[in-house]
């Protein structure tokens, strides 16, 4: 009998474990390795990309890669999908309504026109490039250049552009070749180098590899630029502290500079945002686009970092009813939610696991607490 | 005078609390005092730090590679039977080879956004493949912490070969992110993943096999220093 109630406790348990980490992988499909691995055909062809439409079957969204039921979208007007089912190459989203926080952040922008950055001296941001080799065709020459994409250069007059605008800037030209998935574990280790001079934020630098220029094109003060899409990283522990960020970016950015951010995509991946709440990955147009047209686009995000970043404090500045708008962060707390919850449970599952009982559990817990703190009782 | 949110910085402290303390439980399962346990952990933590010059474009960082090198060929030079020693290496030797080919021939190509790779995050599935070989290989903790660290490192001296062969002007740094490299990140959940299965598993049959098993098998199944086993069958 004994046995027999262990075996379903054991069960209950490895699969309450197995939903806990595919919540924490912030990912809501993970699908069967061999069953991926099987019809896994490398990259898409020259011009083949997926279209992400709403359920009138109207465009919402087009990219080159593929993309899973679960990923997000979060449109400029706050509207937020979550794609449904994948057909093809055509991905069905639904509409899941208007993104509070983007729309309390564009009510907020709103009242108050150009907000003070209260940026300290000494506080950089830090810039790398997970996919150096990334090119713009049109100025490049080519869609990939090892270890010296045009992409770096993107980079270089974002960082300079900030420079101007009073931030310190860190940034990093190492390359991470090859372009493959192993470019993160690599990139990983100059993010860590970066972050030991505790930058603010840490943008990783891309652009896509949408065919058309022109769903990447905005005018903007009269010239073409190239749009920004901010990526978060769904399988990532710190995602819905990131996913603030960027909506906060998204729209303040937005409102200076209207069209200039296309939106965020929320991802499969953790693009190393995992080891920042302030980490972003932007797209800074795609291939097809001039490089010209990229960098006017990124050094016009360059002009909201500062405002964005200085807002993070409070405000002691405002009138005392703005005050709450300008530190609401719940993403930021829903994560630490989200990573004790997930210690507790874990913990509370293993114990109970391994001793088979809620009393063993108590019983090893008490033991340790005795063991490391010293605090030993007589055992009854 | 800059102002950290509270919550930002509360979500950094606690994450890294949570991590280095479950960095810390799963050495202090491996046959390491608390002490030692805890030494390890700021060894990697300072040693994060520290980067040696191995070569021609090749660093070694001492707290993402050297100690959980030093760590792994502690385990395999304790373990207990000659069999258990080959296991393990040749599950990082497997370990490496897989993680290698899917790092860098399933998942690549030009795709954005943030190119394309899919399933799972590599970060993930580098630890996944490593517990996964190592609990097939010998079904032990130890194993899959030494086929996690040692496989995705060999995984970092391939792409050292590439970058050689292909005269890249990349240096390879391994182990460069420290504490927070794959390498560490990897040997600690591959440690927690065969725990689980491993635990499951005795749960499901009702202790750990003993019989017919080896006397210095045997003795290795005896729980860690200080750690009284509440659940004594035998």
């Amino acid at each position: 009998m004994i046995r027999k109630s262990k075996l379903w406790l054991g069960f209950l348990l490895l699969l309450l474990a197995a939903g806990l980490l595919t919540c924490w992988a912030g990912s809501r499909t993970v699908p069967v390795l061999g069953s991926r691995l099987g019809d896994y055909d490398g990259e898409l062809n020259p011009g083949e990309f997926y279209t992400v439409v709403d359920e009138e079957r109207r465009v919402i969204d087009r990219l080159s890669r593929e993309v899973a039921p679960g990923d997000e979208f979060f449109a400029p007007d706050g509207r937020h999908y979550r794609v449904e089912r994948v057909k093809g190459k055509v991905a069905e989203a639904r509409l899941l309504g208007r993104d509070r926080d983007i729309l309390a952040w564009e009510a907020y922008f709103e009242q108050v026109a150009v907000p003070a950055a209260v940026l300290g001296p000494d506080r950089t941001v830090a810039i790398y490039h997970t996919h150096s080799d990334e090119s713009y065709v049109p100025t490049d020459g080519a869609a990939s250049i090892p270890y010296r994409g045009g992409i770096l250069k993107v980079g270089a007059r974002f960082s300079r552009k900030l420079e101007r605008e009073g931030v310190k800037v860190n940034h990093d030209v190492t390359p991470h070749d090859p372009h493959d998935a192993y470019a993160y574990v690599r990139s990983r280790k100059t993010a860590t180098r970066l972050l030991q001079s505790r930058p603010l934020a840490l943008f990783d630098v891309h652009r896509d590899g949408v065919p058309d220029p022109d769903f990447y094109r905005a005018y903007i003060r009269g010239s073409s630029v190239g749009q920004i899409r901010i990526v978060v990283g769904r399988q990532n522990p710190k995602m819905s502290a990131n996913l603030d960020f960027a909506k906060r970016l998204m729209s303040y950015a937005n409102r200076v500079h209207p069209g200039l951010v296309k939106g965020i995509y929320l991802g499969r991946g953790n693009y190393n945002q995992d080891l920042s709440p302030t980490a972003l990955l932007l797209e800074c147009g795609t291939h097809t686009l001039t490089r010209p047209e990229a960098e006017r686009g990124v050094m016009l995000l360059a002009e909201a970092v500062p405002v964005v970043l200085g807002l993070q404090g409070s405000r002691p500045d405002l009138p005392e009813g703005e005050r709450p708008l300008t530190e609401r962060s719940p993403g930021v707390w829903r994560a630490v939610g989200w990573l004790a919850l997930a210690a507790v449970v874990g913990v509370g599952g293993f114990l109970l696991l391994s001793t088979g009982s809620w009393q063993g559990a108590r019983e090893k817990l008490r033991q340790f607490w005795s063991r490391e703190l010293g605090l030993r009782k007589k055992k009854g | 005078m800059e102002r950290m949110p509270v919550g930002i910085l509360f979500l950094i402290l606690l994450s890294l609390l949570l991590y280095l303390g479950i960095g810390h439980r799963v050495l202090d399962r491996m046959r390491l005092s608390d002490r030692a346990a805890l030494l390890i952990i700021g060894a990697m933590v300072i040693g994060s730090l520290i980067e040696f010059p191995l070569g021609p474009k090749l660093t070694l960082n001492a707290g993402g590679a050297l100690v959980p090198v030093a760590m792994a060929v502690y385990l395999v030079a304790g373990a207990g039977t000659r069999e258990e020693k080959v296991r393990a290496l040749a599950g990082a030797l497997i370990t490496g080879l897989v993680v290698y080919l899917l790092g860098t021939y399933l998942m690549r190509g030009l795709k954005e956004p943030a190119g394309r790779y899919d399933f799972l995050e590599p970060l993930y599935l580098f630890p996944l493949v490593a517990a996964a070989v190592a609990y097939l290989a010998g079904r032990s903790r130890r194993a899959a912490f030494v086929a996690a660290t040692l496989g995705v490192l060999l995984g970092d001296l391939g792409h050292y070969f590439w970058v050689l062969k292909n005269r890249a002007p990349v240096t390879v740094s391994l182990g460069g992110g420290g504490v927070f490299d794959a390498v560490v990140l990897s040997g600690l959940l591959a440690v927690l993943l065969a725990e689980l299965v491993g635990e499951a598993r005795e749960r499901l049959q009702g202790g750990p096999e003993t019989e017919g098993r080896p006397e210095a098998l045997l003795e290795q199944l005896q729980p860690p220093e200080g750690e009284e086993r509440n659940d004594k069958k035998k």
